[in-house]
């Protein structure tokens, strides 16, 4: 694993980008909220979005409705393999609930994607599920690495099962956005740029105006619309 | 005069004697005898456990089972927690052997990761070992190994084999001439009582000065709550591999001699027993 030298976040800087981050959801109606543990007082992003799920979509469907969104993201879902996958089964055309938060790992200094969907009824989706519901074009990244890949793990701060999407790769490619002088960046949302590039792989996208969040220098601006585009 | 290096064969070599019982709900075509197994301390359940799924497995039918699952006294046992710390958390100060209960049925998604393989153990295993280097080396140390030194740390531990694992771990156990200890030290501190899973920070093991950090100033900065005030009675306890070590302890000979496989140190508080 490359690049553990170059850009890393402070806790500190962490909560200020996401109260920024938050001021802004606001503003626009995002749903964003943070969140603070009541006993060490650290915290997370969290929101919490519902998407309909289309299942078995025949191909001329899928062409015709092309510009449907969801529809592309939740084309590939499988049937579930066997018996045990059964809890996350969901009948076609329902609707999803999505929770997505963003934790700091202070053991690597980088924020981390957690996420966890269940069905209506409470049943969580399984990892082939959530596996499936991914775009097709990040499909292929996920599945030959290690390094970005999606795993199951205990929420630090809920202690309960989420999906993780693996923060191996975050520093390398920040540092490589962020390379240059750190007195351009200074203003980037750190947590804007890292968030626009992991959440549409697990169906989470940024509204473009994020990226308004530091008009100062056109630079910023510049780097953050090349990261959500 | 112990060696320092008895205590790591100490530590590795840890046993918890242990009685599984199926779960009573559980459908059966004959009476299930419970079975008893001694549990590694510094391994997972679900490595270690595949004679006591055989073993109900023969008196059940294939469709009445699905992933198997643990319980003590109504609490799902985490299987990506090592056995040890699952015993010190929850039953240390109760007789032995430790009751667990074994479920093939209705899968506690909201409490339990799911384990369908042995894959997914040695992931869990490599990450933490991962984790743990990031905190003392910068990942250094772990990122210049092999794949094949990699293999050999689960190996070592799947294996139950001390002198395998670590003739990789040692590296990860070294540090600097120049410093006395690592950059930060990896530990998680666990109470049964608290919603969060655990506290992890980040902790030097040298001060500013020089003096090496003790498992009481780790407490002190991290879970004050765990050392009570002068004056009151001492109401919990720190256990780390089922002994309560001193809290002069410098935390980064501790960090050193035991640690779990994954590199972290586990510490429970626990009330201490009133008898």
């Amino acid at each position: 694993m490359a690049g553990e030298e170059g850009f890393f976040l402070e806790e500190k800087r962490f909560k200020q980008y996401c109260e920024d981050f938050v001021k802004h959801s606001q503003q626009i109606g995002d749903g964003w909220e943070w969140r603070t543990s009541k006993d060490l007082g650290d915290g997370y992003l969290s929101k919490t979005h519902f998407q309909v799920r289309n299942r078995h979509i025949p191909p001329d469907l899928k062409k015709k409705n092309s510009d449907n969104l969801e529809q592309i993201l939740f084309a590939r879902v499988e049937e579930p393999l066997d018996d045990s996958q059964a809890a996350g089964v969901c009948s076609a055309e329902e609707v999803v609930r999505y929770e997505y938060h963003v934790l700091y790992s202070s053991s690597y200094q980088v924020p981390v994607l957690y996420f966890r969907a269940c069905c209506l009824d409470g049943r969580p989706l399984t990892l082939d599920e959530i596996w499936g519901s991914v775009h097709a074009s990040y499909q292929a990244r996920l599945q030959e690495g290690p390094w970005d890949t999606i795993t199951q793990q205990e929420h630090p701060i809920l202690g309960q099962p989420f999906f993780v999407l693996h923060p191996c790769r975050t520093k390398e490619f920040i540092s490589a956005v962020l390379s240059g002088s750190q007195e351009h960046h200074r203003h980037t949302n750190y947590i804007i740029l890292w968030l626009s590039t992991v959440g549409p792989v697990v169906g989470l996208n940024l509204p473009l105006s994020y990226a308004k969040l530091a008009p100062e220098q056109s630079t910023n601006a510049d780097l953050a619309e090349r990261a959500l585009s | 005069m112990t060696d320092d290096k008895d205590v790591l064969r100490d530590v590795w070599f840890g046993r918890i004697p242990t009685c599984f019982t199926l779960y009573q709900d559980e459908i059966t075509e004959r009476e299930a005898e419970p079975y008893y197994l001694l549990l590694p301390r510094i391994s997972y359940l679900t490595l270690v456990t595949d004679k006591v799924k055989k073993h109900f497995q023969k008196v059940m039918r294939q469709e009445e089972v699905s992933e198997i699952w643990f319980e003590y006294e109504g609490t799902p046992l985490k299987w990506h927690y090592p056995i040890g710390l699952l015993f010190d958390l929850h039953a240390s100060n109760t007789a032995l052997p430790w009751s667990i209960t074994v479920h093939f049925k209705n899968f506690p998604e909201k409490d339990l990761l799911h384990c369908h393989s042995k894959d997914v153990i040695e992931a869990h295993f490599m990450a933490c070992i991962k984790e743990a280097d990031a905190l003392k080396h910068k990942s250094q140390v772990i990122n210049e190994m092999q794949k094949k030194d990699h293999k050999q740390l689960w190996m070592g531990l799947q294996n139950d084999k001390f002198e395998q694992f670590w003739a990789i771990n040692r590296k990860l156990m070294e540090y600097p001439a120049e410093d006395n200890g690592f950059r930060y030290i990896p530990f998680r501190i666990y109470q049964a009582t608290t919603e969060r899973p655990f506290i992890q920070k980040l902790f030097r093991p040298i001060a500013s000065g020089g003096q090496l950090h003790t498992l009481g100033d780790l407490l002190k900065d991290v879970c004050p709550s765990a050392i009570t005030p002068e004056d009151g009675e001492q109401k919990t306890q720190v256990m780390i591999h089922g002994i309560e070590p001193m809290l002069e302890t410098p935390i980064q000979w501790l960090s050193e001699h035991m640690s779990y496989p994954d590199n972290f140190l586990h510490i429970s508080i626990i009330p201490r027993p009133t008898d």
